[in-house]
């Protein structure tokens, strides 16, 4: 199953059972799910949360963690009838790193306890200076670096909440990148260590493609993570980008992408149903950042690499709006947006969610169709 | 008086331009106590009134305070409240937000707008060259001149030029519009600076603006304000004329007992 002709009419019958199947599994699954996350109270808070007000605040008690749902059956679907060693296993490998980093985020937000305040780099300096035990002294001085990383990467979370923060989360992404860079280079072959330029061929990049794919990764995972702030709107977009990709798989006679992405198509269009406004669940970042990393995994496999910011178009604008914003902010003292990521700057421009939910849609839908078309040269 | 656009920014600090609502004066903040590093200068006592307006609007949404609506407009005016009770509530809300403006951002913003209308000049444009230390700082000065536009850059002798020391007498018929009085290390421990700017010499008065707080005005009173010197004796200093703001007269008058107690009190013209 590894790979057939292009276009072929068996791979894409396959992939439309695959997605049928996927469709129903989830739809049976999403009542159960939304039940058990009920039950075990993994709803939303108001807690440091300032979209919750007026018309809003009806998505206090919404259950999170409906990813759950995507991630299950893409998961079980895929182990039962798609199951590669060469192809399948790292993808999903990777999606289930970081989708437990987003579970547990995601519970901690919930039901953890405020984490202790970072010491600054300041804090840490003075303690180099006036620690009495010269052991302290030096542990102090080496952990210098450290503190700065911590304090670098606070910078970009917003408030330091109860869940994992932005250094720790940046750690164990950058490992889910690494094991994905680790196949990609040493298992998958020369081949795979090439980026395909619409056309032009494409670009040798040898070990390059490590830190490449290592980047790429983390920074998808954390723009789906950003752009699931509105009902409907992660979900839907990463619909039509894995439809998008599945196309291209199918065109490319990828069979073993060509049936994961349509599992996560059928699987994201169950979710996207119970999704829309009023949301029955909310993805959560057990979902967002497991579905980032298995979209630029999928795009990179498929040596779609360049395209990626097509395929993941609003999440990279999404993610791209807070770039600008914190730089703005930290550099200039200035707001660029009325607030990030860009869907909150709509929201203060007086747009309701659904308008921004649905261009957000149409604008991502466009960029994709682009993708495909490029992706065919 | 100052020119039309910058009569225009002092009016806004003076009325800031909440949708709907009138007579919100500017509160004053200093971020030296909270020390706010790499902020949005609207929480650090730097920011334009729209800034300021703006800022308010978001932590209020943010922070489910109900103030303002994502439209801007204030919640409160449909409460039938009385004005001056909304006014003071708003203002307490600006307050405990820490937004406000303090003198040497109310300067620097007033200052440029001036400037820029009066001699086509922009201040921050020079940045780089303020007198602010590292060459770090004056990158630093570059990206964020508000900021670092401060009491002691401004009574800086390569950013303004003296003109006299304000405890000797001195021709007060030189002053012009957009001079400013500076006063170093004053306050109660000789550790804060300030500045006046000059809005207007009249029928022998001089008209400052500035951004202070006075401790007679409590937590919730202090802001941008008007102040005048009525020069009776112009044979004498500044500091012997008749200082006059909020209907307090000099020793009452805590501007003047800041400019009394200054270390250095000045009267400069800025360099351009």
């Amino acid at each position: 199953m590894m790979s057939c002709n292009p276009f072929s009419p068996q791979l894409l019958d396959q992939a439309l059972l695959y997605l049928i199947c996927s469709a129903v599994g989830a739809f049976v699954l999403a009542p159960i799910l939304t039940k058990i996350l009920y039950k075990y109270k993994v709803t939303r808070r108001a807690d440091y949360d300032f979209t919750l007000q007026g018309e809003r605040a009806q998505k206090v008690g919404t259950p999170i963690m409906g990813g759950l749902l995507v991630i299950i059956v893409v998961t079980v679907i895929t182990l039962l009838f798609n199951w590669e060693r060469t192809y399948t296993y790292v993808p999903i490998g990777a999606m289930g790193i970081s989708a437990l980093l987003g579970a547990a985020d995601d519970l901690m937000n919930i039901f953890g306890r405020h984490r202790r305040r970072r010491r600054s780099i300041a804090q840490t300096w003075t303690l180099v200076k006036v620690h009495h035990n010269i052991f302290w002294r030096i542990y102090y001085f080496l952990s210098l670096p450290w503190a700065a990383f911590r304090e670098l990467t606070g910078m970009l979370g917003s408030h330091p909440g109860k869940g994992i923060q932005v250094h720790e989360k940046l750690i164990l992404q950058f490992l889910a990148g690494a094991v994905v860079a680790w196949w990609i280079y040493f298992k998958l072959g020369s081949h795979w260590q090439t980026i395909n330029l619409p056309f032009d061929g494409e670009i040798m990049l040898g070990w390059w493609i490590i830190p490449i794919i290592i980047f790429l990764v983390m920074f998808t995972a954390n723009a789906v993570n950003i752009a699931d702030g509105l009902d409907g709107l992660a979900g839907g977009s990463l619909l039509i980008t894995f439809f998008g990709l599945t196309a291209v798989s199918w065109t490319d006679g990828r069979a073993a992408f060509t049936l994961l992405n349509a599992t996560v198509v059928g699987a994201l269009i169950a979710y996207t149903y119970f999704n829309i406004k009023p949301a029955r669940f909310q993805m959560g970042d057990v979902g967002s950042l497991g579905l980032g990393t298995l979209l630029a995994v999928n795009a990179i496999a498929i040596n779609k690499t360049l395209l990626i910011p097509l395929f993941g178009f609003i999440f990279y604008i999404e993610a791209i709006s807070v770039i600008i914003q914190v730089i703005s902010r930290r550099f200039f003292g200035k707001r660029f947006f009325k607030m990030a990521p860009l869907h909150h700057h709509f929201e203060f421009r007086g747009w309701n969610e659904e308008k921004i939910v649905m261009r957000f849609w149409l604008v991502h839908l466009f960029f994709v169709i682009i993708g495909v078309w490029l992706s065919l040269h | 008086m100052l020119s039309p656009k910058a009569e225009k920014l002092i009016n806004d600090y003076f009325n800031l331009p909440f949708k709907g609502l009138s007579n919100i004066r500017c509160p004053y903040f200093n971020n030296a106590r909270r020390r706010g590093r790499g902020q949005l200068r609207a929480l650090i006592g730097k920011g334009t009134p729209t800034e300021i307006v703006e800022e308010a609007k978001i932590l209020s949404i943010q922070y489910h305070y109900d103030f303002f609506d994502f439209d801007g407009r204030c919640k409160l005016c449909g409460e039938s409240k009385d004005a001056n009770e909304i006014t003071a509530q708003v203002r307490k809300f600006l307050i405990d937000n820490d937004l406000g403006i303090d003198c040497s951002g109310f300067a620097a913003h007033v200052l440029r707008a001036y400037f820029r209308e009066t001699r086509n000049i922009d201040i921050f444009s020079r940045a780089f060259s303020w007198p602010v230390g590292t060459w770090i700082r004056r990158i630093i000065a570059k990206l964020r001149p508000a900021e670092n536009l401060s009491v002691r850059v401004l009574a800086n002798n390569k950013f303004s030029e003296l003109i006299s020391d304000g405890r000797k007498p001195f021709d007060y018929a030189q002053l012009k519009p957009g001079d400013i009085l500076t006063m170093l290390e004053t306050g109660p421990q000789n550790k804060r600076n300030h500045i006046l700017i000059v809005e207007g010499i009249d029928a022998g008065k001089i008209s400052y603006i500035h951004a202070r707080a006075w401790s007679v005005e409590g937590q919730y009173g202090h802001g941008v304000s008007h102040g005048e010197i009525e020069i009776l004796t112009p044979e004498r200093s500044l500091l012997d004329q008749t200082w006059e703001e909020l209907g307090k007269l000099n020793d009452t008058n805590e501007t003047y007992l800041e400019a009394k107690n200054a270390k250095v009190f000045e009267v400069r013209r800025i360099k351009l």
